[in-house]
């Protein structure tokens, strides 16, 4: 670069490299597959700069996303570019659409996050309630425990609490498989009757 | 997918491409279909007898002319919309001639009112009139959007919408080369309600037809 060159204002520079990214982009429409590579990485790189400056919340995968969007449709759009005008004026367009989709997207986003902490936060409450609701319920069990017989008390016992078999139940019990069966079944028709009601109540 | 290999990918695919013409020059191509096929319709269904009488009179020229108009300027702005830097004033040549369009038609009204009072403005169904603008735009539409297609989807939803006004107006155009309805308020109401109907319908199916693509995983 000459001294003379080097003097030159901002502004003829980035007029320089824009009409670089000109003739990169005309042989590229041409079939310069080296060109087509030189101008994809330089507006990768610009747009990953653009994008990290105005959007500084983004992470490194968001804004590849976005880059990587702009490449496309950079790759789908390239005959709509016209030789005989600048190339930054037709790629800004077209990555400031890009840009709106991903920020109504991003939009969407946040507001899907918002709503699903607002799910959170309404399910965190959960935990506590299931703890109290089973104090009550376990109230409610003992309350209906007692109103068991005492066959039907020890034969669930044995079979719900202590997860015996019918067999050995019956064997403990001294009495049949078939006794120790219909006792569970009623027990358990107590219980749960007692626990529905319990739960009716507290309503 | 990295960046890295996706340009290596692209950059290996790219062939030559050969850059689409302005939306000016693009148009007649698109003419030339839309109009061929809205003539083979109408011979095929059969000229209005009084189609002689009616080519002189300056109401129904410039009628048929404000729809021709209409068609021709929604469609270049349709294929304009698809251009990334092209000017702003493409998308806005439609309303010149569509407002000329209803203007006509509304002073057609006032016409018919003035010299048959209110049996003039009678409005009695006429749907078949939305049945015939959609077959007849059929082709003229499906032949955009392959043109449209071609091009950036930038606003997807303006861009169909103003391909449909286009191929509707233009199947607005035949109808009343061989639908024997002159009545202004029931050319407004079924005929012009039909086109504004379709280009809605468009409207809403834009972003289905018309999109970029997207990023390969």
């Amino acid at each position: 670069m000459s001294p003379a060159s080097e003097d030159a204002p901002d502004s003829g520079s980035s007029e320089r490299r824009h009409a670089a990214l000109d003739g990169l982009m005309r042989a590229a429409q041409q079939g310069d597959r080296h060109a087509y590579h030189l101008l994809l990485q330089e507006v990768a790189q610009r747009m990953r700069r653009l994008i990290a400056a105005r959007a500084p919340w983004l992470g490194q995968a968001d804004i590849e996303d976005i880059v990587q969007d702009v490449l496309l449709s950079l790759h789908m759009a390239r005959a709509t570019w016209d030789p005989a005008r600048p190339f930054m004026p037709w790629i800004a367009a077209i990555a400031r659409n890009r840009l709106t989709d991903h920020a109504r997207r991003y939009k969407r986003r946040q507001a899907f996050d918002q709503a699903a902490s607002d799910l959170a936060e309404v399910f965190s409450t959960t935990p506590g309630q299931s703890h109290a609701e089973g104090v009550v319920n376990l109230m409610s069990v003992r309350s209906a425990m007692a109103d068991l017989s005492p066959g039907e008390r020890r034969a669930f016992e044995l079979v719900r609490l202590r997860e015996l078999s019918l067999a050995e139940a019956a064997q403990q019990s001294e009495t049949t498989v078939g006794a120790i069966k219909v006792a569970v079944h009623r027990a358990s028709r107590k219980l749960k009757r007692a626990i529905n009601t319990g739960g009716e109540e507290r309503k | 997918m990295k960046t890295d290999a996706l340009i290596d990918s692209l950059a290996r695919d790219a062939g030559p491409v050969r850059p689409l013409r302005s939306p000016l020059r693009r148009i007649w191509g698109w003419l030339a279909i839309a109009l061929g096929f809205a003539g083979a319709m109408v011979w095929a269904i059969g000229p209005r007898p009084d189609l002689t009488e009616r080519m002189l009179e300056a109401r129904f020229l410039l009628e048929q002319g404000a729809a021709l108009a209409t068609a021709i300027t929604a469609a270049m702005a349709a294929l304009a919309l698809t251009m990334p830097d092209a000017a702003r004033i493409w998308r806005w040549l439609p309303v010149v001639p569509a407002v000329a369009w209803l203007g006509t038609l509304g002073l057609g009204c006032l016409r018919d009112w003035a010299q048959m009072g209110p049996e003039g403005l009678r409005l009695t169904p006429d749907p078949e009139c939305l049945v015939y603008i959609a077959l007849i735009g059929s082709l003229p539409l499906l032949a955009l959007v392959l043109m449209l297609r071609r091009g950036a989807p930038l606003r997807p939803s303006w861009t169909l919408a103003l391909a449909a006004l286009a191929a509707a107006a233009i199947g607005n155009f035949a109808l009343r080369l061989f639908h024997m309805q002159d009545a202004a308020l029931m050319v407004l109401v079924w005929q012009v309600g039909a086109v504004a109907l379709i280009a809605a319908i468009a409207a809403l199916c834009g972003r289905a037809v018309l999109r970029w693509p997207g990023v390969p995983a």
